[in-house]
């Protein structure tokens, strides 16, 4: 699998945005990269293989509810 | 300044004794606050809706009550929502077009408990769209404007918030904050604005924009009027599945205990990158009162600082699942630019939005460790003074780093108070961020400081 790009191009912001079904206009892609690549930068920047495991910030409690606590 | 101006800008300790002691009608007093938002407030745009005839009714209540010897510190202290809180038979916007017609039949929790608490509905205060878009002109709702300088904002999303505290159009307010919607609007206005822990306030009845890193808290003048609406907002809900089960502690009965001894942690990197000047000489200078007033201060380094912005994916992803019904099926109904914002949220993937909940915990094990060491945290809260609306206006102004999704990301509790001014004449800001469930000791540090200081005294130059 080749590896991700560090950054954003407007190209992949369509791509992503014709997969999605979203109609994002010419004039708001450059808005919507910059978005992306700031949001995204820090997220390519990691080799999540180095990272100490760490839980998503997700719980569940089978009992649901109130009465989860 | 008249003396009914400088009413209008009291705390609520003074008002809660003038009432008590007969001094101050509270009715009298809604009243004045009620002219004055129709002197005012045409300049400032903060209302969205002004409930008069509730107010005058809740102030009745108020002064029944107290005359009886059964009302709390906030019996008859006038009180505005962002108009992102829910309130049974009044008009709740959002700021957005979508809901604007929307008449909740219900009142969401936190009001539900400061009407207990006796507090005098004003009204609804504008909120950026849902809590996130900028009203460009032509919105249907025009933007709040900050009283220092109309030219310029009052910050966001709680923008009403900020402009109705600053130009005494309200005693208190109730902001939310999910990349500093409380805080922004406090540093720009020059008031206090605090964010609790997450789970500390219930967020039931608000509208949503970002499930994890949503916050409802109060906005007031000074950290001391925090504390007092804090006191009537903590506590468990069982509607807000992210209500925490922790204990209330006495907000009030610690804040006068000063900060002798009190250990600061100042993080140098990340959060003085770009920061402004003026910013940083008045932050300096309010670390030095601090240490004059016995606390000592360090540097403290968070190593996962530098990976903040990925909270956007979170922030985006959240808010694109909450919106995307309406996004795909009226997006007409969405201001310009607010409507691509929120699209964004729709271009992540299922593996980034993990990969960015997983540098969030990192970054909160970080900060949990620097805080192992220091008892709290001081940083600016924002870059610099408030921008003016010719520069946000423009679809491609940046978003700007920000200093306070941090606390957003890890949950903890943090108060934004005033520092000084610009040389344009424009309030400055830091922010004191505590341990998981101290606002106690946030508040504390926050009231010292502003017992020994008088930026939060000085008044923008609105006249009624």
């Amino acid at each position: 699998m080749p590896e991700l790009p560090s950054e954003v191009t407007l190209d992949e912001v369509k791509e992503r945005a014709r997969l999605a079904g979203l109609p994002i206009p010419p004039a708001r892609l450059a808005m919507v990269r910059g978005f992306l690549a700031n949001a995204l930068r820090p997220i390519r920047a990691l080799d999540s293989r180095t990272v100490r495991t760490v839980e998503p910030a997700v719980t569940f409690a089978a009992r649901g509810g109130t009465e989860a606590q | 300044m008249t003396a009914a101006d400088e009413l209008c800008y009291a705390g609520i300790r003074e008002l809660g004794g003038l009432f008590r002691r007969g001094e101050l009608s509270p009715v009298d007093y809604a009243t004045e606050q009620l002219g004055r938002i129709e002197r005012l407030d045409k300049s400032l745009n903060a209302y969205v809706t002004v409930t008069a005839e509730r107010a005058l009714a809740d102030a009745r209540a108020a002064e029944a009550a107290i005359r009886r010897g059964d009302a709390g510190p906030l019996a008859g202290i006038p009180i505005a929502y962002k108009d992102l809180y829910a309130t049974r038979g009044i008009l709740t916007t959002a700021g957005s077009a979508v809901l604007a017609d929307w008449v909740p039949d219900f009142d969401c929790t936190c009001v539900t408990r400061l009407q207990q608490a006796g507090m005098v509905m004003l009204g609804k205060l504008i909120t950026h769209e849902f809590a996130f878009g900028i009203q460009f002109p032509g919105h249907r709702f025009p933007p709040a404007r900050n009283p220092w300088n109309v030219d310029h904002i009052p910050g966001g999303s709680s923008s009403g918030s900020g402009a109705a505290l600053a130009a005494g159009l309200t005693v208190g307010s109730l902001g939310s904050d999910t990349g500093g919607s409380i805080r922004g609007p406090a540093a720009f206005c020059g008031i206090a604005g605090l964010k609790p822990t997450y789970g500390r306030v219930s967020r039931a009845g608000v509208v949503t924009l970002s499930w994890t890193l949503d916050h409802t808290g109060p906005m007031a003048r000074s950290a001391e009027d925090c504390a007092f609406m804090l006191q009537a907002l903590a506590g468990h809900d069982p509607a807000d599945p992210a209500s925490a089960r922790e204990p209330v502690p006495d907000y009030l009965a610690g804040l006068e205990g000063g900060v002798k001894g009190l250990r600061v942690g100042v993080v140098r990197d990340y959060f003085f990158e770009q920061v402004e000047a003026e910013t940083v000489a008045a932050f300096e200078r309010a670390l030095g009162e601090l240490g004059r007033l016995g606390a000592t201060v360090r540097d403290v380094t968070i190593p996962s600082i530098h990976a903040t912005p990925s909270f956007m994916v979170i922030m985006l992803t959240e808010a694109f699942s909450y919106h995307e019904r309406d996004l795909r099926e009226r997006p007409e109904l969405y201001g310009e630019v607010l409507r691509e914002k929120l699209m964004a949220g729709g271009l992540f993937r299922a593996d980034e939005y993990v990969q960015a909940q997983r540098l969030r915990a990192q970054i909160r094990e970080d900060t949990a460790r620097a805080l192992q060491t220091v008892d709290v945290l001081i940083t600016p809260t924002v870059l610099g003074p408030a921008p003016a609306f010719k520069l946000v206006h423009d679809p491609d102004f940046p978003f700007a780093k920000s200093n306070m999704g941090p606390f957003n990301i890890t949950g903890l509790p943090t108060l934004a108070i005033p520092t000084g001014f610009s040389s344009s004449g424009l309030p400055l800001s830091m922010q004191i961020s505590g341990r998981p469930f101290d606002e106690a000791t946030v508040l504390r540090a926050g009231h010292a400081y502003q017992r020994a200081t008088d930026w939060h005294r000085r008044r923008p130059p609105v006249s009624a």
